[in-house]
């Protein structure tokens, strides 16, 4: 299976270098549509409107994190199959396996460099 | 009314009757013993009163003893001068790096954007541009400086807390959960810890599958993480 680099992608992250860091990434990577929000619910809200073909999103934000965005999600029966992974400095275990169970697709622990980002999305959605 | 002068008021009271002349020997008696009660009364007022007052002498000491550990404290100048100086310090390291962060993120992306098709013009370009990231991080010694300066707050209020504490006797009485705690705990908010992930990328990457693809179940994951 192969990327799609055409479909929309969604930065979740209530710091704006953060955004600009992933979006670059992302751009690097090929991804030339990528949109972004400052917390979950703001992301929920995106999502209700646009069918986005990955979510990648940090943990720690107000007012609704990135822990009850994906559980938002994975809740609802029409966003449920969006690949969520998360990009966050929740590094204990307790995070990995909470967002495990809530049915993140992968978790990357800040910082990262470019590769890691690149071989996550990979083993998400597909060989680029 | 103090008990010296109510035993005194018995005593004459006593006196008083006995020289009355009464011939009842019984009330001789009620007598003799109320006599010996004052007495005992008398006695046990003057030890209350003692007891009272070298209470109170503690109580006004030890009032007077938390008056100087807290002025020792200096609270003023923590709350007026100490604490909002570090609050700016931070404010401040924030503001930097943030200027820093974004300045080399701009000129990265304008080098990426550059346009390459004449050589020499992008050399002097990419030249120009690595300059300014290069100054640009000069915000390194200025914010440890400024982070230093908060260090050694911290350092002034712990040490004058911990003073505080010891020579007080006060002992951490039990926190009440707020709802901000509560909402933290619920949503693991942790935060990043501080000699790097306490779960590495490698783990990480095991739970997940380096496809990405199988999912593990609890006893995997325990298994894992022991």
């Amino acid at each position: 299976m192969a990327v799609d680099l055409n479909a929309p992608v969604l930065v979740v992250d209530d710091y704006q270098t953060m955004v600009r860091i992933i979006r670059n990434l992302l751009k690097q990577l090929g991804f030339e549509n990528v949109d972004e929000a400052a917390d979950g619910r703001e992301a929920l809200e995106k999502m209700k409107k646009t069918k986005y073909g990955l979510v990648i999103s940090d943990w720690n934000m107000e007012p609704m994190t990135g822990y009850e965005l994906l559980r938002e999600v994975r809740a609802d029966e029409i966003l449920k199959p969006t690949p969520f992974i998360m990009v966050t400095a929740e590094s204990k275990t307790e995070n990995v396996i909470a967002a495990k169970k809530a049915g993140v697709n992968n978790y990357i622990v800040k910082p990262f460099n470019a590769q890691t980002l690149k071989a996550k999305i990979a083993s998400v959605l597909g060989d680029f | 009314m103090p008990s010296p002068e109510v035993a005194n008021k018995v005593r004459d009271a006593i006196t008083a009757l006995k020289g009355a002349d009464l011939k009842d020997p019984r009330l001789g008696e009620v007598l003799n013993l109320a006599s010996q009660m004052s007495e005992a009364m008398q006695m046990f007022f003057s030890s209350l009163d003692r007891s009272l007052f070298d209470e109170m002498r503690y109580i006004s000491s030890y009032i007077q003893r938390t008056r100087l550990e807290i002025s020792n404290l200096r609270p003023n100048d923590l709350s007026e001068d100490r604490i909002p100086g570090a609050g700016a310090e931070l404010h401040a390291v924030v503001q930097h790096t943030a200027e820093a962060t974004n300045t080399i993120m701009a000129v990265a992306e304008e080098v990426m954007a550059a346009d390459t098709s004449d050589p020499d013009a992008y050399q002097a370009l990419v030249n120009e541009k690595m300059m300014e990231i290069f100054e640009a991080c000069t915000f390194q010694d200025i914010t440890g400086q400024r982070i230093k300066k908060v260090v050694d707050t911290l350092t002034h209020i712990e040490q004058r807390l911990e003073r505080f504490a010891n020579v007080m006797g006060v002992e951490d009485a039990e926190l009440e959960e707020t709802l901000e705690d509560r909402r933290r705990k619920e949503n693991l908010l942790n935060g990043p810890a501080l000699n790097g992930p306490e779960v590495a990328q490698d783990e990480i990457d095991a739970l997940f599958g380096s496809e990405g693809g199988e999912s593990m179940d609890q006893a995997d994951l325990d298994k894992l993480f022991g």
